[in-house]
């Protein structure tokens, strides 16, 4: 049995779920839906074992019967603002908010494959964090520096020429270049530490992991952030690409080394053959870099929940 | 020096300043995090300077950090304005995790990307864990409801609660107890726990186990001075070069 729990509007659950289903049946999936969680409910129970069940979908499943599980739940913020938003009031909140917590256990007990668990996961809350770990398998990192100082990130600045700034937390920045136009408001950082980081110049790539495979994309865009390119007026060019074996091992080693058994995982390679490695996703949007590169990450994904 | 992460509300660190006196002891806020002085050099750490008590420190001036605030919350940031305060609380303590994690001495605990204190386990996790190293639990039974049925109360009994520091324990009834309460303090990977027992006429019961606890005890705070010195010890023995705390304050 495999369990996915998200929003059918996601599209790399939405297509986890269409390759699931080109070989097993409907009744082999269970499906945890958030627009319906207050239609949910679970009941664990944790000694030296674990029993969990989920009453859902108007069936009862005992949970030790879920080899293998997919994660992409939203925040409840996202689900107030969702299709079903009239429903959910304070009360309603804080019932999704408690079937979640008691999965979430379940999910980091669980002797199932979980894609991925949370507490895996969790490095995303900490860029630098996650940085460190990375440098530890033998990528190369930008240097970095993170500050209440205008005068330090001034100094970096005249360090290495270009530099960048973008958030630390998993709370999305747009990666923006400073400027001389950023000056004046450089004073702003003596209220919360910055982090400011070498420009690497180089071709961009993104490499997904998917067990033991590996799937790689080149990102052709004169964009800071590629991911905001359209937005800004720019071109954003992904093509499918081969990568050297031993990058694409190192890659295996990273998202192994972080307890990931997917990971999406931001590379550039510079003029000089080095490898600088910025972020690994715990959590990749796949379908972006598969709907434009062709490859079937999905099937992957799917493979390596069925096969465990 | 020795510096305590706490929050702003945290009274009983005043006490243990006071306890500690005859050491270099600074308290850190996160109001502290925004004041100028803070470089943390990703890739130099040697470099980087923090900001305690309001002066600049090198990061190689800490011989230790005993960590009192399991996350910063938006209530830390009276001084930032409302409609940022929850971005900045995300990232200083994005921040502070980084930080404690690239220092060269001891820091209790260590942090994870979600507590500052340590893993941050559910009690499922917590009896899971006691379960797995031997302990005696009884199991913990949670259903969504809407009054939320948390279910592993244990009788109107003795409570024993034994403080894990380092790897000496305080407050055991037995040996057997001190020595399930160190497994169970290395199956989390910590160094600094405090673990609950009920206690039967015929033995214990695990109840449950906190990374926060009070620190006010004589016995406790003194333990936790000695793990400091101790450690710094080591880890200067192993360097081959003096240990820094014989020449605090």
């Amino acid at each position: 049995m495999i369990l996915l729990w998200g929003v059918l509007e996601d599209s790399p659950l939405m297509a986890i779920r269409r390759a699931l289903l080109r070989s097993l049946d409907l009744t082999d999936i269970i499906f945890i839906d958030q627009h319906n969680m207050l239609d949910t409910k679970v009941d664990l129970i944790v000694g030296p074992d674990i029993k969990c069940v989920l009453h859902n979908d108007n069936q009862i499943t005992d949970l030790s019967s879920v080899t293998a599980a997919y994660l992409r739940p939203y925040s409840s913020d996202y689900l107030s603002y969702s299709k079903n938003a009239s429903n959910i009031d304070n009360d309603a909140l804080r019932y999704i908010a408690q079937v979640e917590d008691i999965l979430l256990s379940w999910t980091e007990l669980t002797p199932a494959l979980v894609v991925n668990k949370p507490s895996n996961m969790a490095s995303n809350n900490s860029k630098p964090y996650q940085s460190v770990i990375i440098s530890t398998v033998g990528f190369k990192i930008p240097d970095t520096l993170i500050t209440t100082e205008p005068q330090a990130a001034l100094e970096f600045w005249k360090q290495h020429g270009i530099v960048i700034y973008k958030s630390i937390s998993s709370i999305r920045s747009i990666v923006s270049r400073l400027t001389p136009e950023h000056l004046q408001r450089l004073e702003n950082v003596c209220n919360c530490p910055t982090q400011f980081q070498q420009y690497i110049e180089g071709i961009e790539y993104r490499i997904h992991v998917v067990g033991d495979k590996v799937f790689a994309c080149q990102i052709i865009s004169p964009s800071d952030d590629y991911r905001y390119a359209v937005l800004h007026g720019q071109t954003v060019d992904i093509r499918p690409c081969v990568i050297p074996p031993d990058i694409a091992k190192r890659c295996k080693t990273l998202a192994s080394h972080m307890g990931l058994s997917i990971a999406g995982i931001d590379l550039r390679c510079t003029p000089n053959d080095e490898w600088y490695c910025f972020e690994v996703n715990p959590s990749p949007a796949f379908t972006y870099y598969q709907e434009a590169s062709g490859k079937h990450i999905d099937e992957a994904i799917a493979e390596l929940l069925v096969k465990n | 020096m020795l510096v305590i992460l706490a929050s702003v509300h945290d009274k009983s660190v005043e006490h243990l300043v006071e306890l500690w006196d005859s050491y270099d002891v600074r308290v850190l806020t996160c109001k502290e995090l925004s004041i100028v002085g803070w470089r943390h050099y990703l890739n130099d750490s040697a470099l980087s300077t923090a900001v305690v008590n309001g002066k600049k420190i090198s990061n190689e001036q800490i011989d230790g950090v005993l960590t009192r605030l399991p996350y910063v919350a938006e209530t830390e940031l009276s001084h930032i304005v409302n409609h940022d305060r929850s971005y900045v609380a995300a990232e200083m303590m994005a921040f502070l995790v980084s930080w404690l994690s690239c220092l060269k001495c001891p820091v209790l605990n260590k942090p994870t990307p979600i507590c500052l204190l340590g893993p941050n386990w559910s009690q499922e996790q917590w009896i899971y864990a006691a379960a797995k190293v031997g302990l005696p639990v009884r199991p913990i039974h949670r259903q969504s409801s809407q009054s939320n049925i948390i279910n592993n109360a244990v009788d109107d009994v003795q409570r024993v609660i034994v403080s894990v520091i380092g790897d000496r324990c305080y407050g055991a009834v037995n040996d057997k107890m001190a020595e399930q309460s160190l497994r169970l303090t290395r199956e989390a990977g910590v160094d600094l726990l405090s673990v609950h027992f009920a206690a039967y006429e015929k033995g214990f019961l695990f109840i449950t186990a906190n990374l926060w606890f009070p620190v006010d005890s004589y016995n406790i705070s003194n333990a936790i001075l000695d793990y400091f010195i101790e450690s710094n010890k080591k880890n200067a023995a192993h360097r081959q070069r003096s240990p820094q705390l014989e020449h605090v304050k």
